[in-house]
C-alpha cells in the first residue's frame, strides 16, 4: 500500500517483479541498480540459494527523486519464480502498488508463463487486489533466444487487460528501463488518482499545520465520488508501446529493436556479463544478517535526536507500566482507596522491575 | 463517499501527518531513554519504514526494513502452520547488536536494535507498554479519512522525472 508522509515529504510505494522462474526478473532489478545513478538507488539484497536462484526475494530501494515536493521511492522487489515457492512468492505481494510481469519469450515457457500469471491474479485476489484494477505491465523478456515465441501470440495469452507490453532482452539490459517507466508512470498516475479521491470529511482531522490539499488543491479534492479505479490498464496505454514511441535517447535505455542479438554488439556482450557478476558482490547468500553485521564505522547519529541520556523521567514513564487500577476498578472494588493503592502499588512494582531488569 | 469507499481507500494507502509524527517520536524516545536501546524503527508490514529514533545504519536501515517485514511475514506464516495466531515477538541476537521485533497493532513492527548497554529483559519491559500507546496511533490514523491530495501535477511531474532519471 502506498505510504504517504507528509511530515517527511515521502511517498513510498512497493514494485514487484513477477513471473516464472528464470524469466529474468532478478537480472532486470541487477541492471536497473548498475545503471541508476547512485544518488538514486539504494543497496541490492538478495535472499537466494547458492545456486544464484532467489530463495525469498531481491530488494533494492530506488528513489526517483522529489515529484512535486515530495521525495518519491520505490521499493522494488522480485519474487521467486519456482512453482513451489508460492507462499514465499505471496508473502511479496503483501501491499504491493504495482506489477512488472517478466514473461519468458523461449519457445517451450508458454505453460510456464500462463502458470505464473493465473498464480498472481490468485494471490493478489487473496489481497483483495486484481490485475484488472492494480497497475502492471508485460515484459516480454528474452527476445534474443532462437525460436522465441511471437509477441502477438504471448500477448493473446498473458495480455488479459490490454496492459502496456514491452520487449525485454535483459540479460543485455534492452527494454528495462522502459519497462520500470512505463511502470512507473502507470503507478504515479494511479497514486494521483487515489489521493484525489480521499477527500477530507467531516470528522476527518487534519491537526497539522501542514495541510496537503492547501498547497495545491487537486481538482479531485472534495468529491464525493469514488476515485476510478484501474488508471492502470488501459487501452491508450498501448501507446506506451515501444514500438510506437520514438526509442528515448540514452544508450542504456534505448528500446528493443525486435531483432536484437544478444552479443551483437561489444557493449551490448560486456553488459550481458554483468549481471551475474554483480550478483555475486551484491548477494547475501540466504543470510538476512546484515543488520547484526552493521560495522561501527557505519554508525551515525540521527539528525535531531542524539541517543538519549538515560537519567530523565522514569519516574512519569514508569506511572504508565501501571494498567491494573483501570481492570481493578472496573470490578467494583471498594472505592478511591483501593484504587489508589493500587496504583502506588504498582508503580513501585514497575520501579523495582526496572532496577531488577537493569542490574541483570 | 460511501463507507465501502472508505475501507478501500483505507486498504490503498497509509498516510501520515506531522502531528502523527510528532506522537510516534515522543513515545519512540521515551521508550529509547528507559530501555536504553540504541535504536527504534516502527516499520509497516509492507516494508516501508515509518520512522526511526536513535542511532542507526543510515546507509541501509531501507533494506533492513524490507528484511524485517520480509522475516515478520516468514515467522508469520509459520505461526499460521503450526496453528498459532501469529508470533508477537521475534528475536535475533547478535555478538554485538541483537534485534527485538514486535507487531504493534494489525500492521506495523516495533524493531528495536540494542546492545551490551542493556539487555532483553528491560527491552522487551519497556518495549510492551510501549507497544499498546504505539498500537493506538497506529488504530487512530489508520481509522481516519484522510486527505491526501497531492499537487495537480504530481504525475506528469514524475513521468519528466523519470525521464531525467534514466
Ligand atoms: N538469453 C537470455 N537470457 C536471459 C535474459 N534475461 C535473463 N537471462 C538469463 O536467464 C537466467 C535466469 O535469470 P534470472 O534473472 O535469475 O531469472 P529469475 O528467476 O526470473 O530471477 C540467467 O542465467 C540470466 O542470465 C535474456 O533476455 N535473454
Ligand atoms: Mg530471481
Amino acid at each position: 500500500m502506498v505510504q504517504i508522509n507528509f511530515a517527511q515529504k515521502q511517498i513510498n510505494a512497493k514494485v514487484v517483479y513477477y513471473g516464472p522462474g528464470m524469466s529474468g526478473k532478478t537480472t532486470n532489478l541487477e541492471v536497473v541498480h548498475q545503471r541508476a545513478p547512485d544518488n538514486n538507488r539504494g543497496e541490492l539484497t538478495s535472499i537466494s540459494t547458492d545456486g544464484d536462484r532467489t530463495l525469498f526475494f531481491d530488494y533494492m530501494p530506488l528513489d526517483l527523486g522529489t515529484i512535486a515536493g515530495m521525495k518519491t521511492c520505490f521499493q522494488m522487489y522480485t519474487v521467486p519464480g519456482q512453482v513451489y515457492y508460492n507462499s514465499t512468492r505471496k508473502l511479496v505481494l503483501q501491499g504491493v502498488d504495482g506489477v512488472i510481469f517478466v514473461a519468458d519469450s523461449g519457445p517451450d515457457a508458454m505453460e510456464a508463463n500462463l502458470e505464473s500469471i493465473r498464480n498472481l491474479e490468485e494471490n493478489l485476489n487473496e489481497y483483495g487486489k486484481s490485475l484488472k484494477t492494480l497497475p502492471h505491465v508485460i515484459q516480454y523478456n528474452k527476445r534474443d533466444l532462437p525460436g522465441a515465441l511471437p509477441v502477438d501470440e504471448l500477448d493473446k495469452a498473458l495480455n488479459t487487460f490490454g496492459t502496456t507490453t514491452f520487449e525485454g532482452v535483459a540479460a543485455t539490459g534492452q527494454g528495462v528501463f522502459p519497462t520500470l517507466k512505463g511502470l512507473a508512470a502507470l503507478v504515479l498516475k494511479h497514486i494521483q488518482t487515489e489521493c484525489a479521491g480521499g477527500s477530507s470529511r467531516p470528522g476527518a482531522t487534519n491537526t497539522t499545520g501542514f495541510h496537503p490539499a492547501s498547497q495545491a488543491q487537486a481538482s479531485g479534492a472534495g468529491t464525493v465520488s469514488a476515485p476510478p479505479v484501474g488508471g492502470a490498464p488501459t487501452k491508450s496505454n498501448l501507446d506506451l508501446h515501444p514500438a510506437a514511441t520514438p526509442a528515448p535517447a540514452p544508450a542504456p535505455t534505448g528500446a528493443v529493436a525486435p531483432q536484437a542479438q544478444s552479443g551483437g554488439t561489444a557493449p551490448a556482450a560486456a553488459a550481458a556479463t554483468q549481471p551475474s557478476a554483480a550478483r555475486r558482490a551484491a548477494t547475501a547468500k540466504a543470510a538476512p544478517t546484515k543488520p547484526a553485521k552493521a560495522s561501527p564505522s557505519k554508525l551515525m547519529q540521527t539528525q535531531g535526536n542524539p541517543a538519549p541520556a538515560p537519567s530523565t523521567r522514569p519516574a512519569q514513564r514508569t506511572r504508565t507500566t501501571a494498567p491494573a487500577p483501570q481492570i481493578r476498578r472496573g470490578q467494583g472494588g471498594s472505592g478511591a482507596k483501593t484504587a489508589a493503592f493500587v496504583v502506588a502499588a504498582a508503580t513501585v512494582g514497575a520501579v523495582i522491575a526496572h532496577f531488577v531488569l537493569s542490574a541483570l | 463517499m460511501t463507507t465501502q469507499d472508505d475501507a478501500r481507500l483505507r486498504e490503498d494507502r497509509l498516510v501520515f501527518y506531522e502531528a502523527d509524527m510528532e506522537q510516534l517520536h515522543t513515545e519512540l524516545d521515551g521508550f529509547l531513554e528507559l530501555s536504553k536501546s540504541r535504536c527504534a524503527m516502527l516499520i509497516d508490514r509492507d516494508g516501508h519504514m515509518v520512522t526511526r529514533r536513535g542511532e542507526a545504519v543510515e546507509s541501509s536501515s531501507e533494506s533492513i526494513s524490507a528484511l524485517i517485514a520480509g522475516s515478520f511475514a516468514a515467522t508469520k506464516e509459520m505461526a499460521r502452520l503450526l496453528g498459532e495466531p501469529e508470533f508477537a515477538v521475534m528475536f535475533h541476537q547478535g555478538q554485538r547488536d541483537s534485534i527485538q521485533l514486535q507487531l504493534v497493532g494489525e500492521r506495523t513492527l516495533l524493531a528495536v536494535v540494542f546492545d551490551e548497554r542493556t539487555n532483553l529483559g528491560l527491552v522487551r519491559f519497556y518495549s510492551q507498554e510501549a507497544t499498546v500507546r504505539l498500537g493506538e496511533t497506529f488504530a487512530r490514523i489508520a481509522s481516519e479519512v484522510r486527505d491526501s491530495s497531492l499537487s495537480d501535477d504530481f504525475s506528469s511531474a514524475g513521468a519528466a522525472a523519470l525521464d531525467d532519471l534514466f
